[in-house]
């Protein structure tokens, strides 16, 4: 049998002359090492605050609910899209929804991939999800997706919200990432980190939000 | 992709004298630098984290064919399907192949410069399938069929002007604005259209960790996520040297790759993919295709020192600090990749006699190995290629010297070895070289050294010699 691309590219790799694996350091040192308690929330506040993300800390379930009100009021928003994750789920966003006359879709309304991205596309106003993690050494979300947790909701819509229980709040990403790739088989499909909106300095080096995914992303702390 | 790298001199010349490039060049290096400066400085050690970012590079392109079966096996246990290929033209056909049987009128594309090098989207565009590159810098270089001028903002030089004039032509654009952001409002729009009802999405990989089995994507407009999440079919395309060894590696790499290249602490959106989406996931990718292509590095990677330049991780801090880069910007490069890392890179892809500027086009100050995230010595690796290149090496595709250069270095090799004769030359050459010299300073010169004086110049060869001065002193004082 004729020997595959594979056995012949790495054939050839391996018929290359062998150098000694260099020896590995200390794994280097971060500021966020030392950071515990209130001080990593302060962080990850002011790192998102300055990738022009809004933050907002509110105390419980029903704050939360009042908090997501204001913005509905603020953004004018009419439909949202919102994830079914184990942050949101307990909130009842639909029924919310229903007493304030804001129409509440979620993906597992959509009988599949078309009309779900019809809907997610087109009509949300904004995409309303729960986090996995917030990184303070970054300011950054980390979302792992799931049948709960579709990837568009956090990109299509031209506003992101979303809340995070003070808990999920971490220093640094080896806090977090290890338990996303804790056992094999298990992985996410995707895990993603979203630092503040969406960005381009593609013209005459000119920043701007909202290229291609939201242009305005805002986290609610729970706790 | 025409390459264009044995018109290194002309283009030089060319686009030193556009406007638009001049005008971003004086500035547009400068800020990213310093943009990257500033947030190395979240690093309370920035040596120790830059230094461990090339141990583990090193240590990657040392375990190299293991770390990719690894990377394969739990790539496959995820369910992601992995492909080989040799070179840029099978890379090109595989695809092809790929959108046909699945019937895919067009595909969108994040950026990957693994696809630029093969030119895959003038092969899509042969075959009659629509390519829409996505990064807004790649769509305005695809539409105006240009090649990157810098890796990371590719159309960061074309005016405002320009890109509404190719908009209003190409992209649906309704009225004329040279507001960047109402710009980049109107491709938002196009591609929006596209990213909603495309059925195949082709994108790089900056990462591939293979411990788990996962590809990372580094970006800021959610374009490769878009992507990565709308369409039914995921192609992936990685060069082979992408991969690291484990999560936590990645992490680091992650966090040196971003400060370096757009001084963030982390990019906008950093994804990892490790297999298609599961049951029950209403979006994401049905199939997960990873391309894992050759092009030319395992030939590369039998030269130990030519491997070094496979630690590269694209971050482009060298172009931005680079004096010629700064100078000449990207286009004259000639090829996927500009400045210093196209300096290492092109010659060892091309072939020294390809590239025979590239490599002689530098300083040699050191301040693109100064900036390197991954500790590549570039002055270095020019010094060997040029070295190589008079060997005559054919490994390297060497070009042949001119036979006038190669006896005058023998000759001169000759003389330096031999003081008596060198002493002797320089007064049988003092005439000579003098009769160009005005007030002491010798500028130009006919003959064989005519380009040697076109930008440097010579003092004139003094009456007497240090040595003679000396042994006149001598005798003075004796």
């Amino acid at each position: 049998m004729e020997r595959s691309v594979r056995d012949e590219i790495l054939a050839r790799l391996k018929a290359a002359p062998k150098v000694p694996i260099p020896p590995r350091p200390p794994k280097p040192k971060l500021h966020e090492h030392s950071l515990t308690g209130e001080a990593v929330i302060e962080k990850f506040t002011k790192t998102l605050m300055e990738e022009t993300g809004i933050v907002h800390r509110v105390g419980n379930r029903e704050e939360v609910l009042k908090k997501l009100l204001e913005i509905a009021y603020e953004e004018r928003l009419k439909k949202v899209m919102v994830s079914d994750d184990e942050v949101l789920a307990p909130l009842n966003l639909k029924a919310w929804g229903e007493r304030n006359d804001i129409q509440v879709m979620t993906p597992k309304d959509f009988p599949d991939r078309n009309s779900f991205r019809d809907a997610v596309f087109d009509q949300a106003d904004a995409g309303i999800t729960g986090a996995d993690f917030a990184f303070a050494e970054s300011g950054s979300l980390g979302l792992a997706f799931h049948p709960d947790q579709a990837r568009l909701v956090s990109l299509a819509p031209i506003l992101h919200i979303a809340v995070v229980p003070v808990d999920r709040v971490l220093a640094y990403y080896e806090q977090g990432i290890p338990k996303i790739f804790q056992e094999k088989g298990k992985y996410p499909s995707q895990f993603v980190f979203i630092t503040g909106p969406s960005m381009t300095g593609d013209i005459e080096g000119v920043l701007f939000k909202g290229m291609h995914g939201p242009r305005k992303v805002i986290v609610i702390l729970v706790g | 992709m025409e390459i264009k790298t044995r018109q290194f001199k002309e283009l030089a010349s060319q686009w030193m004298k556009d406007p638009a490039a001049r005008a971003f060049l004086r500035r547009g290096p400068y800020i990213m630098s310093g943009k990257r400066d500033n947030a190395l400085l979240t690093f309370p050690d920035i040596p120790e984290a830059q230094a461990y970012g090339a141990v583990i590079r090193a240590e990657a392109m040392a375990r190299l064919p293991e770390l990719l079966e690894q990377f394969e096996k739990n790539a496959t246990a995820n369910g992601a399907k992995v492909l080989w290929v040799r070179d840029g033209r099978e890379l090109n056909e595989t695809i092809v192949k790929l959108i046909q049987k699945r019937g895919a009128p067009y595909v969108t594309k994040g950026k990957s410069m693994v696809t630029e090098e093969s030119g895959l989207n003038e092969d899509l565009e042969k075959n009659g399938i629509e390519s829409f590159e996505t990064d807004l810098g790649e769509f305005i270089a695809q539409l105006l069929k240009r090649p990157p001028f810098h890796i990371v903002g590719p159309a960061i030089n074309v005016p405002k002007e320009e890109v509404c004039d190719i908009f209003m032509a190409k992209a649906g654009m309704k009225e004329c604005t040279t507001d960047p952001v109402a710009l980049g409002y109107a491709a938002r729009l196009f591609l929006r259209e596209k990213f909603h009802h495309a059925q195949i999405g082709i994108t790089g990989v900056n990462v591939a960790v293979a411990e788990t089995g996962t590809i990372i994507n580094v970006e800021n407009e959610g374009n490769i996520r878009f992507t990565k999440s709308s369409p039914k079919t995921q192609i992936s395309v990685m060069s082979l040297e992408k991969v690291v060894p484990t999560m936590e590696d990645a992490l680091h790499m992650l966090r040196l790759l971003c400060r370096n290249c757009t001084g963030q602490k982390l990019s906008a959106y950093v994804s990892m993919d490790s297999g298609p989406k599961k049951a029950g996931e209403i979006d994401g990718p049905e199939e997960l295709i990873i391309v894992i292509v050759d092009g030319g590095r395992t030939k590369i990677y039998q030269d130990v020192k030519s491997r070094e330049a496979l630690r590269c991780i694209r971050c482009a801090a060298c172009l931005n600090i680079c004096p010629v880069w700064r100078t000449i910007g990207g286009y004259a490069y000639g090829f996927a990749y500009s400045g210093p890392m196209g300096q290492v890179l092109n010659p060892l892809l091309l072939g020294l006699d390809q590239t025979q500027d590239l490599y002689r086009a530098t300083t040699l100050c050191g301040a693109c190995k100064s900036v390197c995230p991954v500790g590549i010595d570039h002055p270095g690796m020019f010094l060997y290629y040029r070295s190589k290149d008079v060997e005559g090496d054919p490994e390297f595709q060497a070009q042949p010297r001119p036979a006038m250069e190669k006896r005058f270095f023998q000759g001169f090799a000759f003389a330096v070895n031999r003081s008596w004769f060198w002493n002797l030359g320089v007064k049988m050459a003092r005439p000579f070289l003098n009769r160009d010299a005005e007030n002491g300073i010798i500028r130009r010169m006919k003959g064989p050294f005519s380009g040697w004086f076109q930008s440097r110049d010579l003092p004139a060869v003094a009456k007497k010699t240090f040595h003679d001065r000396w042994k006149d002193e001598l005798k003075n004082k004796g």
